[in-house]
């Protein structure tokens, strides 16, 4: 009996059996503008070589799944004889879904494990259940910790104590890196070049010039100097698929800082741009999001715990999902909750080395748990009850 | 000595312009955000081409797409229209709003405390001044300039 672990995220699906190694692929569908008739699904992606104007299909909506055909199309590609070769009747499958799933995806998520794709046990859990569960494993002295899940549709803070998720500390920011690629691409349409329909390429300059500030008027004063003393500008070299497949930074003696570049690439100039997109995530209200940034929701999330808990919290906040691998991210978020947090509190920040499959990670140690076929529901279990015996096992 | 008061040009100046009201303002707000909610922002290439068959929309779930698989029993209606909803009718369906527990609704991060930041809507610098017609903020008369003849009272976002 093998367990296919997939921690299956609106961006990403991070996939593997749980002897094996973690794969990162795309969980979504594209079109592209060369071939409009051909729908790619998940890494067929890179068979596109023109990515520019890529179409993306997501089966997620804000964070929950809801286009269950797009899914299915995915899943049937990731299970199917191209990659994972997935013999349902000898597996079991460990699938994450967000916090407060609803009901209704609940029990299709159910029907579609057991009746369509006919998998021998399940477990569907949160992906910070998962991220808890491998952080308690690694410091098993811990009593508690707090999980910052920082993905593609939004945020959420939700505090565990003894392994146990406590429901009424869970909070969510309405902030993800699709919110931050869109804005970027928006800002960089109104200054400079119409990108608005360059979701991937933008999305890579995201992730390779953003970055999270440490001194967020500072870098703004530096932001505005001319000439050389700009040590936040870059230049950055848009891909144009033929002889550059892919886009990057200009090395900084190479950067021309008066007048135009010979050669005839086209470069974005980018400058405030770098730290003011990811600086959404620490105050949403700089777009007009009511909501709390990052480190207050952290200490208002503590602080609805009991007293007694709460330096244990400080001192274990664990940060996961993709938005931590900003530069700068696990230091901003220390340095505010250390002023934020009581004096004698001690507070530590843990980023881990791998943020986007940490969850995924401790699926796979859930997997080898003893403990591990009492969690599951088998397929005999819910053929006999139902979606009665899922809502009584699993905690979503 | 009675000095004659001499009224500001701007002033006058602004006195002839449409100014937006808070509601508005608000509801342009609320539209930028749901913009930064797209997936896409260009059409889909595919649109412009007549689907496939009558049901090339349906999701074709028990179509027998694995092999050797035997064909399930077909479902009721209801079991497609489950499939076919958007975040927003789940949401209206769950009717949180009347559940004591934490749930999606409560868990939402509640506003900041601290003052809200500014910046100009041009260049993204921090900015001082607001724009009299829309509210938006700007950081100089260039960036105002700039500001009047492509955002402000334009349906642009």
């Amino acid at each position: 009996m093998t367990t296919l672990v997939l921690d299956n995220g609106a961006y990403s699906a991070k996939i593997g059996y749980s002897h094996d190694k973690v794969s990162i692929i795309q969980n979504c569908q594209f079109r592209s503008k060369t071939s409009r008739l051909k729908t790619f699904t998940a890494n067929q992606l890179d068979e596109i070589k023109d990515r520019s104007g890529l179409f993306y299909i997501l089966p997620f909506q804000k964070g929950y799944l809801v286009n269950w055909d797009v899914q299915r199309k995915v899943w049937d590609h990731l299970f199917g004889k191209d990659m994972f070769k997935v013999d349902f009747a000898d597996t079991s499958v460990v699938i994450t879904e967000p916090y407060f799933n609803f009901t209704s995806i609940q029990e299709s998520m159910n029907e579609i494990l057991f009746e369509e794709y006919q998998f021998q046990a399940a477990l569907r859990i949160n992906a910070g259940s998962l991220s808890a569960h491998r952080y308690f494993h690694e410091n098993s002295q811990e009593l508690c910790c707090i999980v910052v899940d920082s993905g593609f549709s939004f945020t959420h803070i939700v505090p565990y104590c003894r392994g146990k998720k406590m429901k009424d500390g869970i909070c969510r920011i309405n902030v993800g890196g699709k919110l931050l690629t869109n804005h970027l691409k928006e800002i960089i349409s109104y200054r400079q070049l119409h990108v608005m329909d360059e979701t991937h390429v933008i999305n890579q300059v995201k992730e390779d010039v953003c970055y999270v500030s440490q001194d967020f008027y500072k870098d703004m004063d530096i932001a505005q100097l001319k000439g050389e003393d700009n040590t936040v500008m870059r230049d950055y070299v848009l891909p144009d698929f033929s002889s550059i497949k892919k886009g990057f930074c200009k090395p900084r003696e190479e950067m021309i800082f008066t007048g135009k570049y010979k050669s005839g690439e086209q470069i974005l100039r980018l400058t405030n741009e770098r730290f003011a997109v990811p600086e959404m995530l620490f105050h949403p209200s700089d777009i007009g999001i009511q909501e709390m940034g990052i480190p207050e929701a952290l200490v208002h999330s503590i602080n609805n715990m009991p007293e007694e808990m709460q330096p244990h919290f400080y001192k274990n906040i664990v940060l996961t999902g993709g938005n931590t691998l900003f530069p700068g991210f696990r230091d901003r978020v220390y340095k505010q909750i250390r002023s934020l947090a009581p004096n004698d509190f001690q507070v530590s920040v843990v980023l881990p080395p791998n943020p986007i499959s940490y969850p995924w990670e401790g699926g796979k140690l859930l997997a080898e748990n003893p403990d591990f076929d009492e969690m599951v529901v088998t397929r005999e279990d819910y053929e006999e009850n139902g979606h009665f015996i899922c809502e009584e096992k699993f905690d979503i | 000595m009675v000095l004659e008061k001499k009224s500001s040009i701007r002033v006058a100046e602004a006195g002839q312009r449409r100014v937006l009201d808070e509601a508005t303002r608000q509801r342009r707000l609320n539209r930028q955000l749901d913009a930064l909610e797209k997936d896409n922002f260009q059409d889909d290439p595919l649109s412009s081409l007549p689907p496939s068959g009558p049901a090339a929309r349906l999701p074709a779930f028990s179509e027998g797409d694995e092999p050797g698989k035997k064909k399930r029993k077909t479902r009721g209606d209801h079991f497609k229209q489950r499939f076919r909803k958007n975040f927003q009718t789940l949401l209206e369906e769950e009717n949180l709003s009347e559940r004591e527990e934490p749930n999606y609704l409560s868990a939402a991060a509640s506003p900041s405390s601290l003052p809200p930041r500014v910046f100009c809507s041009v260049c993204g610098f921090p900015s001082p001044y607001t724009c009299c017609s829309c509210g938006g903020r700007y950081c100089s008369t260039r960036c105002l300039q700039t500001h009047r003849e492509t955002r402000c009272l334009k349906m642009t976002l």
